[in-house]
């Protein structure tokens, strides 16, 4: 079943359907709001996302587009929850190019997903989204409500940020 | 770190308002709220003579009572379950019924004793209208949505 005819059955109002979108999102979601935030606040946050998907759903328009719908919801509730952090750290800056980038290549996931929690939140963020979550600079650039040319010089800082973090922990890029 | 969300799916299934009938008590309670408060307060204006102090207050508080059903009902669709296309279309076709039975209700109580029908049907009038659109609104977007799930799954 694709995911688009899952998420009409669930504004149908079919439970089962709905039942479903949780099983299929909920670790992803999870893994977002658990980057973004200490244990203690992640499952209280991502039961907010839940609750705020269930009441947003009727009203999604593009039911093809879910996966960049929820974490938009995720992320409004991770900002919510770090605003003041959030607030600061809002500055961008457009035309960084991407390069191409050697820590990609030289290190693991679980080596990557330690190195994360050191970055600041929106470096974290967009890693997540881009490479922990799979999804298109478009999707990012929709979630995070920047430019697409933002979201690429915001990734190739992020990776920058987390090179010089795994090299500071030995990794040789 | 962690890499286990503590609570399961099933876990979080467990504690979204997923179920249909707490959608539909929602929308029977908004319902039945409005179509009392409607009825209590045509009562009262037809009233033909003064009323005893305690029987208008008994009329006061069962007006507050269905206003308070109907805004619980409110809450719970806007905050806590809201409707989706199937609910809303059953929600539509009661606050449709619950019109047209206090309509009449209500017109049968003014004429009987003597205020006339032009403010109840009016009033009335006003709620089927509202209603019927909601129904139209409701059928258009559920129809949309079973087509489109009828071409994603072949049929």
């Amino acid at each position: 079943m694709t995911e688009e005819l899952l998420v009409v059955r669930a504004q149908l109002g079919e439970r089962a359907a709905l039942a479903e979108l949780v099983r299929v999102w909920h670790v992803p979601v999870w893994t977002y709001v658990r980057r973004m935030l200490d244990a203690a606040r992640a499952d209280d946050v991502t039961q907010e996302v839940w609750l705020a998907v269930v009441r947003g759903l009727p009203r999604l328009r593009e039911p093809g587009r879910f996966a960049p719908w929820l974490f938009t919801i995720a992320r409004r509730a991770v900002a919510d929850r770090l605003r003041e952090e959030y607030g600061e750290a809002e500055r961008t800056s457009d035309g960084e190019p991407v390069m191409d980038d050697p820590v990609e290549a030289a290190t693991d996931r679980a080596a990557l997903v330690t190195a994360l929690s050191g970055l600041p939140v929106l470096e974290r963020e967009i890693l997540v989204l881009f490479y922990l979550e799979d999804l298109s600079l478009e999707d990012c650039a929709q979630i995070c409500r920047v430019p697409l040319g933002t979201v690429k010089s915001r990734l190739s800082r992020a990776r920058r940020l987390l090179r010089d973090h795994l090299t500071e922990r030995g990794f040789q890029p | 770190m962690n890499d286990e969300p503590r609570v399961s799916a099933e876990e979080m299934i467990g504690r979204l308002p997923l179920s249909p009938w707490a959608r539909i008590r929602a929308a029977v309670a908004l319902t039945a709220g409005l179509a009392g408060a409607v009825f209590m307060g045509a009562l009262l204006i037809t009233e033909p003579g003064p009323l005893p102090g305690g029987t208008r207050l008994a009329f006061a508080l069962f007006t507050v009572l269905c206003l308070a059903w109907a805004s619980y009902g409110g809450w719970v669709m806007t905050h806590r379950a809201p409707l989706f296309a199937t609910d809303r279309v059953i929600a539509a076709w009661l606050a449709l019924t619950a019109s047209a039975v206090t309509t009449a209700v209500v017109t049968t109580i003014a004429v009987q004793r003597g205020a006339g029908p032009v403010l109840p049907l009016a009033t009335g009038g006003v709620l089927v209208a509202v209603s019927a659109v909601l129904a139209v609104r409701a059928h258009v977007r559920r129809a949309t949505l079973l087509r489109r799930k009828r071409e994603l799954s072949g049929e």
